[in-house]
């Protein structure tokens, strides 16, 4: 009994390091390598041991002045993204939540479905029409497209969680004299601000990390993080491993913290509606 | 202040009737009550008039103004419904207030007008609290402060006590009465409890299956029920029906028997010789007793006798298998099983057609 116990400790302890180690391992390697002197950095055998150096950075401060655009461009596209996809997502979720009808059920079916469509698809063809607007390497574009694709994931998360605040506090505030927009401002949004910071979650880790788009609409002005770094490695004059090490972890590093930081929430929106109460 | 005018509302969802052609005329100041088993519309009625649900037909007056059409806002009510509904979120105070700072009333007049509920409301120390630490009782009292704070012309309520407990809805009942005399605001009031129907109520609406079956006063609804269902639904123990046949008409008076019943003279009109019907009998009005001239009589064996101290509550079994209760206002002794004879003023039996 107690040798099987222990057996079945000591098995989620090993499957637990073995998650631990394959979903950390590329990050702790990618930081370390940012403080390692470049020649020190694919060394056979590894240096675990080493002085750490902050001369990589250094670099990526002196020679690559565009990463840092980068990361403003990014910074503002995700903060766009975020803001719009939430904003949208959460008037959806209002909305279907409060109400039913044959259209609004129809059109909960339609979000899922072109959701499933592999959004490249549907945006190459949206590649002329942007053009000719002038939105070419702009922010906007981005950012409308990034909401774009968390709306629908977004909408029917929040229909989940409005779903749980009850109707009668929609109707104490209407007698209270709240218009819709007051009652969803007022008492909807602070209530359902888990689920808010959920699909923020979401918007935020995607805007943040997302290339092929980035790749496709933007060119100088609006270039984003990956962007910049693809070009590191695919530079003229070679690949600088420790400075491009060192703009991997701070590409890292805000999306990571920001991710830590929700984790609470995140988890909640994923089994948001799952059980009751 | 203002009373109400309820003019042939109709209330349809879809296909379904749920309010079938309602009139009901409210005066100001005064306290009715909306009474009827569950799913008789009332608290749909009570919705249409907060303007939550809209009205299908009819007219709705609140004072001299139609309301079908108006946001519930413009209607100068206020309502307390069965859950609370208080904002989560928001303090006590924040609770109370949150209708004022919605229509910019100005902050001195806020506090003092949430001070004033408080005091009145007994919630003084709790202002800082959220709901979530808050009793069911003075969750309640936030919610009626909430309420009280919009100085309506109507106060709604919405099965206001169904989630408290016993001891505390009757402490909450006293409290809503001195409420509405302090008020003397307009009150409707929702409730499946004939209790709180008799107690809380000048008018009692009594309501079944989207009709209004009777309006009027707690006493008169319980002395002179309008038909069978109000004569059962007011009253606790329910009122004994007992199918007779009539056996005799004379100017006012319908002699009825059955093989329970012994031939009893009632004041009832409408009925002829040959004709089936339901005799009424509340159990508080049968006492043990022998047949003599003038005096009703049912006859059955003791099912069940339960000994409250004060009173003795009698189940009865008839030689037809139909059940009667009697309340005898006194400690007595029943034997299970045994034959007895009740007795009672034919004046204060009902008779309702079969």
């Amino acid at each position: 009994m107690r040798t099987k116990r222990l057996s079945i400790g000591l098995g989620k302890t090993l499957a637990v390091a073995a998650l631990l180690f394959w979903s950390l391992f590329p990050i702790a390697f990618i930081v370390m390598s940012s403080l390692k002197p470049g020649q020190e950095i694919f060394a056979v055998p590894p240096a675990y041991l080493f002085t750490p150096t902050f001369e990589n950075y250094a670099s990526l401060w002196n020679r690559w002045g565009s990463f840092f655009d980068g990361l403003l461009n990014s910074t503002i596209v995700t903060a766009g993204a975020t803001a719009l996809a939430v904003s949208a997502s959460t008037c959806a979720g209002y909305v279907y939540s409060r109400n039913a009808g044959r259209f609004l059920n129809a059109s909960v079916v339609f979000l899922i479905v072109v959701r499933l469509i592999p959004p490249i698809v549907v945006t190459l063809p949206l590649f002329p029409i942007i053009n000719a607007m002038g939105l070419n390497d702009t922010h906007i574009v981005l950012i409308v497209l990034y909401a774009t694709f968390f709306v629908s994931l977004g909408a029917i998360l929040m229909r989940t969680f409005i779903d749980q605040i009850p109707r009668e506090l929609d109707e104490a505030a209407q007698i209270d004299g709240a218009k819709p927009l007051t009652i969803l401002l007022r008492v909807i949004v602070p209530l359902a601000a888990p689920g808010i910071l959920a699909v923020a979650v979401f918007v935020v880790v995607f805007s943040w990390n997302e290339f092929l788009f980035a790749f496709i609409f933007t060119a100088t002005k609006a270039k984003t993080t990956p962007l910049v770094i693809s070009e590191m490695i695919g530079s003229i004059d070679g690949v600088d491993w420790g400075i491009l090490f060192a703009a991997s972890t701070v590409q890292l590093a805000p999306v990571l913290l920001f991710v830590v930081l929700m984790n609470r929430y995140l988890v909640a929106g994923l089994t948001a509606g799952a059980t009751k109460g | 202040m203002a009373g109400l005018r309820l003019q042939k509302l109709r209330k349809a969802f879809g296909a379904a009737q749920i309010i079938k052609g309602v009139d009901i005329d409210i005066a100001d100041g005064e306290f009715v009550v909306f009474v009827g088993p569950s799913g008789c519309g009332k608290s749909t009625l009570l919705r249409m008039i907060a303007g939550l649900e809209d009205i299908t037909a009819g007219d709705l007056f609140i004072g001299d103004q139609r309301c079908n059409d108006m946001e519930p806002r413009d209607r100068g009510i206020a309502m307390v419904f069965q859950s609370y509904a208080l904002y989560p979120h928001l303090t006590v105070y924040d609770n109370m207030s949150f209708g004022l700072t919605l229509s910019k009333t100005p902050k001195a007049e806020i506090e003092t007008r949430v001070r004033e509920a408080a005091r009145i409301l007994k919630l003084e120390e709790l202002l800082d609290r959220k709901p979530a630490n808050l009793s069911g009782g003075q969750r309640q009292r936030v919610a009626i402060g909430r309420a009280i704070i919009r100085k309506p012309a109507v106060f709604l309520f919405d099965e206001p006590l169904s989630n408290l407990d016993a001891a505390l809805r009757m402490d909450m009942r006293m409290e809503i009465a001195r409420l509405h005399k302090e008020l003397g605001a307009t009150m409707i009031y929702v409730t499946h409890d004939q209790v709180e129907a008799m107690t809380l109520a000048d008018k009692i609406v009594v309501l079944d299956a989207g009709k209004v079956q009777q309006i009027g006063r707690p006493i008169d609804l319980y002395k002179k029920p309008a038909n069978r269902f109000v004569a059962g639904f007011i009253g606790s123990p329910k009122m004994n029906f007992l199918d007779v046949r009539v056996t005799g008409v004379s100017n006012g008076a319908v002699t009825v028997e059955s093989p329970t019943v012994a031939s009893v003279a009632i004041e009832a009109e409408g009925f002829s010789v040959g004709d089936r019907a339901v005799l009424g009998v509340r159990p508080q009005l049968l006492r043990r007793g022998q047949q003599q001239p003038g005096l009703g009589v049912i006859r059955g064996t003791v099912s069940l006798a339960e000994r409250l101290g004060a009173e003795t509550i009698v189940s009865l079994e008839t030689a037809s298998g139909e059940r009667a209760l009697a309340v005898i206002p006194q400690d007595e002794v029943f034997e299970t099983g045994s034959a007895v004879e009740f007795v009672f003023e034919p004046d204060a039996a009902h008779l309702f057609a079969a």
